[in-house]
């Protein structure tokens, strides 16, 4: 028998030292950049556990508000897997298998997104994924769901104009957010609003949904600026609207932009008394970033507040708190996250219980039509169009940081994916079972509200 | 020297940039602005052609094309409003604050990078830690602002000295792996805060003291026309308080001779006894100190998260290249070119463009003068 060459050379101590320093150095590297599993262990996790994908950036700029949205994924994905929460009662786990969740960390890059997506359905397997925040990045991964036939839960409010047999939109459409903010913003504030927004797809076209909106109802906008995606110095987009003397600024600036465009409204002299914002994006995270006192006195439309007052949400809240801290605060996006998680596992229990086996022709039937129990009320996924019937709330900031709902609908709002004030009358059906034809449909006449 | 400029093209722009001025200065100066294009290019994550169409998109929708546009007539009534002159005034004003926050974030650089010549990417982390600093001391012990700029200064000096002290004191001469290195001390330093701190964007409270704005003209109504926030002018006044500091510490002191002799030729300090090792890491420590201050003035206005301090890079270092990297008086000229124009371009026009137009021509001036504004002439 050979000796091995190292042994035979003797372990030195020079070679000792590189190798303990690489070694110590990338652990390092890791700790600081990783994804981080954090929140709850995976270790055991039964037979046949299912493999859900889990795509959130951990690092990167868009890290802030990605890193919370894996944060309540987890916690759903914790709850189901231990029978506890919402899924009491259920049993742990799915008909007994556990989720296993594969996370991987696009790094706030799009074209990770893309490539990490694909890693995920080919080599991991998974059976779907739950991922993405911004537009770009949703983008960037429709092209794989696609041609892969994989599915994707989008948990977040956007432009709409969208329509894939492969992704489920948990979050607002066009008129769950801006239908009834724009005419609220008219009526209570007057007619001239002043568009701002990060300079990226999601804002530009949300801003020419609500401008359209705006002008539907008699108003004009009187200005429409754009920040590049993390700007923080507004001082020239503030000086301007000083100068248009809109009677409203209609938001959509994301991320960083958002606490320094508040504070420095306010440090400008402009009260919101004189020149109120309404936003979007303004969650709950963003105005504890900012300090309440900053964002007091202006509006946010959104689906869900930490606020609102339901037996659901109050669980909910308490169990984010307990997993994650006492300082952490819900949002409507984290909701979103959170229900997709439950959308995605009841219609994952239903396949079982028929005996069937869990793939994307299944899960995609077995979603349509699925009912939660959700902390903003009781929603539903539209059997027809993929999106999923949502509150629209629109929520004044209070000195304490929490929102007063100023305005609310009675139920849930059939989502309608497509702008009525670009497109008139377009709608979106898939068919039963869905055969990923071409969805849109030309109804050619006006959409009435409908409500769960 | 082709295949290294090929292989520039994949690197990130601020290396580009910086590199531009690793080259001497009696090669020729097209070399600079070409890997400056480069740079540019990068900077904006687009190439020329994007970069034009959203030059032209951006034109389309100012004010100036709406005030020619007759078919838009009540846009442009209002939208028209803002171009008296008092506005205008209004917008000049203020990119003195924007000048004042560009002055402050730059000094730091202006002398790790202007006097020491070590290029350093973690510039702007050390100024994220500044900010961090602040935070920490208001969550803990509940201190003002102002009281907490001290502990910035000592704090983030202290990590520059052991920065210095482990790693860039290694690389003296070696200007490729300094950059190397800053570079990935600038994540590691990002990934250190994330895992301290969380990556959740945090709050820090300016001072009540602070809040207001000084008129200088109101209309009948009393409403301010021209008016600059208390707090933006407070920012001018400690950047220039730090510059004039700076100056007084570099031209009026012992230490400050010494760190310029060293500069100029470290082997005869050396020989004249100086003690080149403690200047190095005095005058690095000094700079990163310099950051901490600017985190946290600016923490009050702007959002303090880990991947902060990212912004503040490229600005700091086109502020001390436009200025000339020899005299620190160059930054203050560099702070107001690029802050004023900016500012009144953006207000024509809008911010993306104002961004663009102001880097062009900061490219310009490279190419006609690579030594930057403000230079001693020297024997080479």
């Amino acid at each position: 028998m050979s000796k091995s060459p190292i042994i035979s050379n003797g372990f030195s101590r020079r070679r000792f030292l590189q190798y303990s320093s690489l070694a110590a150095g990338t652990s390092i590297l890791a700790a600081c950049t990783g994804g981080g599993d954090s929140g709850s262990s995976q270790a055991d996790l039964g037979e046949n556990p299912i493999k859900v994908g889990v795509m959130y950036s951990t690092t990167g700029s868009i890290a802030i508000v990605e890193k919370s949205l894996q944060d309540a994924t987890f916690l759903a994905i914790e709850q189901i897997n231990t029978g506890t929460g919402p899924w009491e009662g259920k049993g742990e786990g799915i008909g007994g298998r556990k989720i296993e969740r594969v996370v991987v960390n696009p790094n706030s890059d799009w074209d990770l997104y893309n490539q990490m997506s694909k890693r995920l359905i080919d080599e991991d397997q998974v059976v779907c994924v739950l991922g993405c925040y911004t537009s770009a990045s949703r983008k960037s991964v429709l092209p794989v769901f696609e041609e892969k036939d994989s599915i994707l839960y989008y948990p977040v409010y956007y432009e709409g104009n969208e329509c894939s047999s492969n992704v489920f939109y948990t979050g607002a459409a066009p008129n769950q957010q801006i239908t009834d903010s724009i005419p609220y913003c008219y009526d209570n504030f007057g007619p001239k609003g002043f568009f701002v927004g990060s300079d990226y797809i999601y804002p530009k076209e949300s801003n020419r949904i609500a401008i359209a909106e705006l002008e539907e109802a008699g108003g004009q906008a009187v200005g429409d600026e754009y920040a590049a995606l993390g700007t923080t110095e507004f001082i020239t987009i503030i000086n301007k609207i000083k100068a248009a003397q809109p009677d409203f600024v209609l938001s959509n600036l994301v991320g960083d932009s958002i606490p320094a465009f508040y504070r420095q409204f306010k440090d400008a002299g402009i009260s919101a008394e004189d020149i109120p914002i309404m936003a979007y994006p303004t969650t709950e995270e963003e105005i504890q970033a900012m300090g309440p006192e900053y964002s007091a006195g202006h509006y946010s439309s959104f689906n869900y507040f930490q606020s609102v007052e339901t037996a659901e949400n109050e669980a909910f809240v308490a169990q984010f708190k307990e997993m994650f801290g006492d300082d952490r605060v819900t949002n409507g996006v984290m909701e979103a996250a959170y229900i997709q998680t439950f959308f995605m596992a009841q219609a994952m229990s239903d396949i079982l219980e028929a005996g069937d086996e869990i793939n994307t022709e299944t899960l995609r039937e077995a979603t349509r039509g699925q009912e939660f129990n959700a902390p903003q009320g009781p929603v539903k996924m539209d059997e027809a169009n993929y999106h999923a019937y949502l509150y629209s709330r629109i929520g004044k900031w209070q000195e304490d940081g929490q929102a007063e709902i100023v305005f609310a609908t009675d139920a849930a709002v059939k989502p309608i994916p497509w702008s009525q004030a670009l497109y008139k009358g377009r709608m979106c059906e898939h068919p039963t079972p869905d055969d990923r034809s071409d969805p849109n449909k030309e109804t050619g006449k006006d959409l009435e509200p409908v409500f769960l | 020297m082709s295949g290294r400029r090929r292989a520039d093209r994949s690197t990130p722009s601020v290396f580009l940039a910086a590199s531009a001025f690793q080259y001497p200065s009696s090669q020729k100066t097209t070399e600079k602005t070409k890997v400056l294009c480069l740079a540019l290019a990068d900077a904006l994550s687009i190439n020329l052609k994007t970069m034009l169409d959203l030059a032209l998109s951006s034109m389309m929708s100012s004010p100036i094309y709406l005030l020619a546009q007759d078919a838009a007539a009540d846009v442009t009534e209002a939208t028209g409003e803002s171009f008296s002159y008092t506005s205008l005034a209004n917008q000049a004003l203020n990119g003195i604050g924007i000048v004042g926050i560009l002055l402050l974030t730059a000094l730091g650089l202006a002398i790790t990078f202007g006097v020491m010549r070590i290029i350093n990417l973690a510039h702007g982390e050390f100024i994220m830690l500044g900010a961090y600093i602040t935070f920490w001391m208001q969550d803990t012990f509940n201190m003002d602002l102002l009281l907490t700029i001290p502990f910035a200064f000592i704090g983030t000096a202290l990590v520059g000295a052991l920065v210095e002290l482990t790693i860039i004191r290694r690389l003296y001469g070696r200007p490729l792996e300094t950059l190397l290195a800053t570079w990935g001390l600038s994540i590691v330093l990002q990934g250190v805060i994330k895992l301290i701190f969380t990556a959740q964007l945090k709050y820090v409270k300016a001072p009540s003291y602070l809040s207001g704005s000084i008129d200088l003209m109101t209309d009948e109504a009393g409403s301010a026309l021209v008016s600059i926030s208390y707090y933006r002018f407070f920012i001018v006044v400690v950047a220039l308080a730090l510059l004039g500091i700076t100056m007084f510490l570099f031209y009026g002191t012992s230490w400050g001779r010494q760190i310029r002799a060293v500069t100029q030729n470290r082997s005869m300090s050396q020989c004249l006894g100086v003690n080149t090792k403690l200047i190095d890491m005095g005058t690095f420590a000094y700079g990163c100190g310099l950051a901490g201050i600017a985190g946290t003035v600016i923490s009050a206005l702007k959002t303090v998260s880990p991947p902060m301090g990212q912004d503040y890079l490229v600005d700091s270092w086109m502020v001390v290249v436009t200025g000339g990297v020899d005299k620190l008086i160059g930054i203050l000229a560099g702070a107001f070119l690029i802050g004023e124009s900016n500012a009144i371009i953006a207000f024509l026009l809008n911010d993306p463009t104002a961004r663009v137009l102001v880097l062009g021509a900061v490219i310009v001036l490279i190419r006609y003068r690579p030594e930057g504004l403000f230079t001693v002439q020297k024997r080479s």
